[in-house]
């Protein structure tokens, strides 16, 4: 903060300025970043539920960009609008209850709202989206926000809802105990009060902030002025701190302003700071209690006639709702069934999407191949790119459907009762009912998993949230699973009625679901260790979900998970597709095979039994496969397996296994095509017919000393690891997108690699005992 | 609990926010305790005079404040006091 812009004028200089019809521009850096002079800036800021996104979405419609504030964990939303012929950006700030900052995130607000962030210009108004049913409340932030002296107009959302509850609001009367600030009633997902939102806040940007006496009680006002005096004694040259930062100062108990402040000794700011609330304490403004009394006071105030509200509160269908979703029993019982039904829609609706979407790749792959001249380019386009291109998009059904539903469920009001519903499970592990779905859809795939994450407020939850998604199995594991429990899991019953391979398959959901539990514990007592924030969470009012809010936001995430994770994925792709391609077979080898095939082709064609030509059909293949198989073996990655052999062997593996494990990083379904190269069966693994020809493979395939390679602890071995590791780039790039750094997606591989190491040695070990 | 008990039932009583039975109505006389989590509170609108009605109770129970409900846990709870115009059985 050493280099922060100089602030927005105190009161003096802003009772001055109101002398003046328009005050002159301030020499901020933030305007000198601005490119164009022209345009103007506002600052979206506003209770969580307010419907904040719905205005800055109707407001800059398509034209949104997200992003992230340096070296914090917040989503930068911005967006753009014309009013007139003036181009204005948009800022969406995270919902907030009130702008007081305890940590970095929390600072973000605060600063971008003073101007004294350097990547994004000083609003030349804020926007503060106020709920209509829940005025006071909203107020309190209100309050906060003019009190940092920039222009603000109030849009009131929610006015549908409130007049529904026979709420009746004197708009004008409201203006005018807010010192002149604008309120315009808005309905965005309607597009109602859209224009008269623009021209007030075209307005409001010429003319100088409102001016509003501090909620505050003397002796606080008297204190905050001597600090401020104080500060610039100890300040000299530098720019005065805002009057806001300075309230802040004596509000803040957990001292992380103090340390903000720069220029200053800190123990002897902290000596100023704790006198300042006893001497508080002492004149009956107890420190922070005084600033709910004091903002609450003011939004009681401000409110007395200017609405009234039917003395009797009613009881609302809403209310009539919640008494079963809520309910413990049939609440639950609704919940199980509404998630029940959600996968169910995932599994039916992505799985032929899916499938679509690989057969259009498959194609392309075709045409590019029989357009294109044999060779390493043409390997590169249709193994590397072309693949990865597919790697990326075919998670996009699962995501779209998903985001569809739970936009729907949030839109409506209901995931906030699920949260509910499921806090008091969660809590048990230390994390909240918020983090009950993100883990859930992770079932289905961790990557709309981790992005769900984002409706979890406190940072350590959605950080052990992100951290522990990938464990659940999702369905990438599921190939895995049926291949390897189809071809060593005996098809036996125990006790004539559960079945050996389903008890199987139970037990690798199992495995993930109680590591996942592990680690958050852990996590939540180390890394993530600190206190927890109150839980407090809202359940807002039921409403029809509009179609155009969740639609918008389907595709928004769709679309954002193509952008932010497509380059990682397809970067990796061709990066694993170099390590299998190279170094070539020596030419010799290659020609040999070459030559085989060359002959049975030509015997081919020559022969005109049927039966004949497909036996021959069949050769080629085998010998085509061994070819690949053997490039693959020799290439980089190959070779790798063979190096990390010692480290497998306790697993129960060969280097086969190994490297088929390595050149499964990128996505852990590929491993069964791997598994298929590896193993001289060719990529051709799908279908039963595929599948049946790799396990006998499998089978078949021996150690040197003509030992079995597969036994039941060795598939296990491989399930299990399977089960836990990391192997997913596309995850852990939705991870560096989420968190925004390299360094979480890293922990996480590395964690999860442990971990699945330990747990298939452990159950190669464990297995071999039981077995012997 | 006792000494509550003993009391005349007419009279608001001073009762711990938790104890509040389904459907009733009460002031909030004290919000005790000054670190972030009551600020929090307090931000979130309980603060004294607000009225609040209990709609579920337990962990986490649900109130409504200001027309709004809220899903909050118990434990958080601890230092809200309220006064009940209801009797208090």
């Amino acid at each position: 903060m050493a280099a922060a812009p100089p602030a927005r004028p105190t009161d003096r200089v802003r009772l001055a300025a109101l002398l003046l019809p328009i005050p002159p521009p301030e020499p901020t850096l933030a305007m000198a970043i601005a490119a164009d002079p022209q345009t103007r800036t506002v600052a979206l800021i506003g209770n969580p539920n307010t419907g904040k996104s719905t205005v800055f979405g109707a407001l800059s419609g398509v034209q949104q960009r997200v992003g992230n504030y340096p070296g914090v964990t917040v989503e930068k939303k911005t967006g753009r609008m014309t009013i007139g012929d003036r181009r204005w950006t948009l800022i969406d700030l995270p919902g907030t209850y009130s702008l007081a900052p305890r940590s970095p995130d929390e600072m973000v607000a605060v600063d971008v709202l003073l101007g004294r962030r350097a990547d994004t210009p000083g609003p030349d108004a804020v926007l503060c989206v106020v709920d209509a049913t829940n005025l006071e409340r909203n107020l309190y932030l209100v309050s906060q926000v003019l009190e940092l002296g920039r222009p603000a107009v109030v849009a009131l959302t929610m006015t549908d809802l409130a007049e529904e509850r026979g709420v009746a609001i004197d708009l004008d009367r409201l203006r005018d105990r807010l010192g002149g600030v604008p309120v315009v009633p808005v309905q965005a997902h309607r597009r109602k009060g859209l224009d008269a939102l623009k021209a007030a806040l075209a307005e409001a940007a010429d003319r100088p902030p409102a001016v509003v006496e501090s909620p505050f009680p003397e002796p606080f006002r008297e204190e905050v002025a001597a600090l401020e005096a104080w500060l610039a004694e100890r300040r000299p040259g530098g720019p005065p701190l805002p009057r806001y930062l300075v309230e802040r100062l004596l509000l803040d108990l957990s001292g992380y302003l103090e340390g903000v402040v720069a220029q200053v000794d800190p123990a002897e700011l902290h000596d100023r700071v704790v006198s300042s609330r006893a001497r508080l304490a002492e004149a009956g403004c107890p420190v922070p209690a005084v600033e709910a009394m004091a903002r609450y006071g003011w939004a009681a105030g401000v409110l007395d006639g200017v609405v009234s509200r039917p003395d009797q509160p009613r009881m609302t269908t809403g209310d009539r709702v919640d008494r079963v979703l809520t309910h413990r029993v049939w609440g639950t019982v609704i919940f199980v069934a509404l998630m029940a039904m959600m996968f169910q829609a995932v599994f039916t609706w992505a799985g032929p999407a899916m499938d679509l979407i690989d057969a259009g790749v498959g194609w392309l792959a075709e045409a590019v191949e029989g357009a294109m001249a044999e060779g390493a380019l043409r390997s590169l386009v249709v193994d590397g790119v072309i693949a990865g291109v597919g790697g990326v998009i075919v998670f996009l059904p699962q995501i779209f459907i998903l985001f569809f539903f739970l936009g729907i469920l949030e839109d409506c009001g209901y995931l906030a009762r699920a949260a509910y519903l499921m806090d008091r499970l969660m809590t048990r592990l230390g994390l909240s009912g918020k983090s009950f779905i993100p883990l859930l859809s992770s079932f289905a795939c961790a990557i709309p998993g981790v992005m769900a994450t984002r409706v979890i407020e406190d940072r350590r939850d959605r950080m052990t949230t992100i951290l522990v998604a990938p464990l659940m199995s999702c369905s990438a594991r599921l190939p895995v699973y049926t291949l390897l429990i189809a071809a060593f899991i005996p098809p036996a019953a125990i006790g004539g009625v559960l079945s050996v391979q389903a008890a199987t398959m139970v037990g690798l959901y199992s495995v993930g679901v109680v590591a996942a539990a592990g680690v958050a514990w852990a996590l939540k007592r180390t890394v993530f260790r600190g206190p927890t924030p109150p839980f407090v969470m809202e359940l807002p009012a039921y409403k029809w979900p509009s179609p155009r809010v969740v639609i918008f936001r389907m595709l928004d995430r769709g679309w954002s998970f193509v952008r932010r994770a497509g380059t990682i994925i397809v970067a990796v792709s061709v990066v694993m597709w170099a390590l299998l391609y190279y170094p070539r077979l020596p030419e010799r080898e290659a020609d040999r095979y070459e030559q085989e095939v060359f002959a049975l082709e030509a015997a081919r064609e020559r022969a005109d039994d049927p039966d004949r030509v497909a036996e021959l059909q069949a050769r080629i293949a085998a010998i085509e496969a061994r070819a690949l198989g053997e490039q693959q073996r020799n290439s980089l990655l190959g070779r790798a397996g063979r190096m990390i052999e010692p480290a497998v062997r306790p697993l129960g593996w060969d280097w086969r296994i190994g490297a088929a494990a390595l050149a499964s990083f990128p996505a852990r379904e590929v491993v069964v095509a791997t598994l298929g190269v590896v193993f001289d069966i060719g990529t051709d693994v799908e279908g039963e017919e595929g599948a049946s020809r790799l396990q006998s493979a499998l089978r078949e395939a021996r150690w040197p000393d003509g030992r079995p390679l597969f036994s039941v602890p060795v598939a296990l071995s491989i399930m299990v690891f399977f089960a836990l590791c990391a192997q997913c780039v596309s995850t852990l790039a939705v991870i560096r997108r989420e968190t925004n750094s390299w360094a979480w997606p890293a922990f996480s591989f590395a964690y999860m690699t442990a971990l699945a190491y330990l747990g298939a040695l452990l159950a190669y070990q464990l297995g071999s005992l039981l077995a012997a | 609990m006792s000494v509550i008990a003993a009391m005349p039932s007419t009279e608001a009583e001073l009762i711990p926010l938790t104890l509040l039975r389904p459907g009733q109505v009460a002031r909030v006389d004290q919000v005790l305790g000054g670190g972030a989590l009551v600020h929090r509170l307090r931000e979130m609108g309980l603060r004294r005079g607000a009225e609040v009605e209990m709609i579920r109770p337990g962990s986490p129970c649900i109130l409504r404040l200001d027309g709004h409900k809220l899903g909050v846990r118990s434990d958080e709870l601890s230092g809200v006091l309220v006064r009940s115009g209801v009797p208090v059985a």
